[in-house]
């Protein structure tokens, strides 16, 4: 573990095979609601945190998931119902096979090797298939996916009628997890609800898309 | 466990096919104005079909993943490419990304240029892009080099030595941290007007590229077949044709107009 991130095992978890959903504030907040709605829904443990110096309080880009070189935002604490706590990503478990991961974005220095250690820590805990939830710009109010290959695409269209629509960048903390579970092998597969971008403020939360894609992860958390 | 970044490595490449190390010849183009350099570099890999040997991952990238078409993910990633014709061994450089700040370029230059020496670096060739305004008939070539005695063959192809002027980015820095080495280097710039889509995307300029391409061949005794690029570059042509006549009817209707602005600012 690198110096400059570090990770908090509340409790230890015995998953076989697990799945891993994956979401932050984006684009909508389309992950960071998905993700809140299954907390509360599966009453998930929290079970690990992982904080870093890369996790800035205040962003200096906007919105926060286009982090740049020159602009590393400015670090800090939060105080809620009179505890202190930093920025960081959660962890919350569902045993025997659920994962919850509360994402937030990396400054520009740490983005990739905090994507990293997310993946290398629900490797560890044998997680065989990770299900990222995002946002992407859309005046249809539908959801497509992308996965780490073609196989998942396959199973995509003909269990869940999902088609691939989106095609180009995917930010952020969960575009780099996406990235970084490809690369460490392990299945990966994108959901993205469609968003029209609210100007000025594209993390305002959509709920009505996020509703859209929670029916999906739904079905998908069942049949898996 | 694979692991995107070795420990305390910024930039890390990875190896994907055993590779015997002999002398070469490194011709890089990464992703710049007008995508000259990247298309030159893909346009020989895929027509003297060289074998990918190493990924190069860094945490300079720029922070996103590529959705691409069919749905797949992908990292931002450079890649070299292998390929050995009966007198010379060859290593193309390419990818779809440049590391994102002056650090981060130096660093990922400077990672595979430390690659490419332990496996038998001898000589560099970079492809850029020379950016005009100026209206273009036939693109110039243009070049720098770590020793202007190198220059000497290609101004005989009708290269035109670049006396002043700066290469922004990781394709101008490749020669300059060569040069620091004492590695012989040269820059190819294809002149270009670098046109720009209404989202700040270039446009692929393949006739620049072509030219670049033709001149590179020459010196480094490739058989390459130009047909398809000619096809792309004629395409292009028709492409910037309309676009200069719509930018020259835009500058006629302003300098006619003698309408008064309907704002204030």
């Amino acid at each position: 573990m690198k110096t400059d991130i570090w990770l908090k095992e509340i409790k230890k978890v015995q998953l076989k095979d697990g799945i891993a959903i994956v979401g932050s504030p984006g684009l909508g907040s389309i992950g960071k609601l998905s993700i809140d709605y299954l907390v509360k829904e599966t009453k998930a443990e929290l079970t690990a945190t992982l904080y870093s110096s890369h996790l800035p309080l205040i962003y200096h880009t906007k919105p926060a998931y286009l982090a740049h070189y020159s602009l590393p935002g400015s670090a800090g604490i939060k105080i809620k119902q009179n505890e202190i706590d930093l920025p960081k990503v959660d962890f919350f478990t569902k045993e025997p096979k659920l994962i919850l991961t509360s994402g937030y974005h990396a400054n520009f220095d740490g983005c990739y090797e905090i994507a990293e250690e997310v993946v290398k820590f629900l490797k560890n805990n044998r997680i065989k298939r990770i299900i990222i939830t995002a946002g992407y710009g859309s005046k249809e109010k539908k959801v497509c996916c992308a996965a780490t290959s073609q196989k998942l695409i396959q199973e995509m269209k003909n269990k869940y009628n999902i088609e691939t629509e989106y095609q180009g960048p995917f930010y952020g903390f969960s575009g780099l997890v996406f990235g970084a579970a490809k690369l460490q092998q392990i299945e990966a597969i994108s959901l993205f609800s469609g968003v029209e971008a609210k100007p000025g403020n594209p993390e305002f939360p959509n709920e009505e898309s996020a509703k859209l894609l929670i029916d999906i992860l739904k079905k998908m958390i069942k049949t898996s | 466990m694979t692991s995107l970044f070795q420990e305390t490595m910024n930039v890390d490449i990875k190896t994907l096919k055993d590779f015997t190390p002999r002398e070469f010849i490194l011709i890089s183009g990464l992703p710049g104005i007008a995508y000259i350099g990247k298309l030159s570099v893909e346009y020989l890999v895929q027509q003297l079909k060289a074998q990918k040997i190493a990924d190069v991952y860094s945490k300079y990238f720029p922070p996103y993943t590529l959705i691409k078409k069919d749905g797949v993910v992908e990292l931002l990633k450079n890649e070299l490419f292998h390929y050995k014709n009966s007198k010379s061994d060859f290593m193309f450089l390419s990818g779809n990304a440049q590391a994102f700040s002056p650090e981060g370029q130096f660093e990922v230059i400077d990672t595979i240029l430390n690659w490419c020496v332990t496996n038998g670096l001898k000589k560099i060739y970079s492809i850029a892009a020379y950016a005009t305004d100026k209206t273009i008939n036939i693109p110039t070539v243009y070049g720098t080099s770590t020793n202007s005695k190198l220059l000497e063959e290609f101004k005989k192809l009708g290269v035109v030595p670049l006396n002043e002027g700066v290469i922004v980015g990781e394709n101008g820095l490749i020669i300059g941290m060569a040069k620091k080495r004492n590695i012989q280097a040269v820059c190819l710039l294809g002149e270009t007007r670098g046109y720009q889509t209404p989202t700040g995307q270039y446009l692929i300029d393949a006739k620049a590229t072509k030219e670049v391409i033709s001149v590179l061949v020459k010196v480094l005794n490739l058989e390459v077949n130009m047909d398809p690029l000619d096809k792309q570059a004629k395409d292009m042509d028709e492409i910037i044709t309309k676009m200069t006549e719509v930018e020259q009817q835009i500058q006629k209707q302003m300098t006619q107009s003698t309408k008064k602005p309907s704002y204030v600012t």
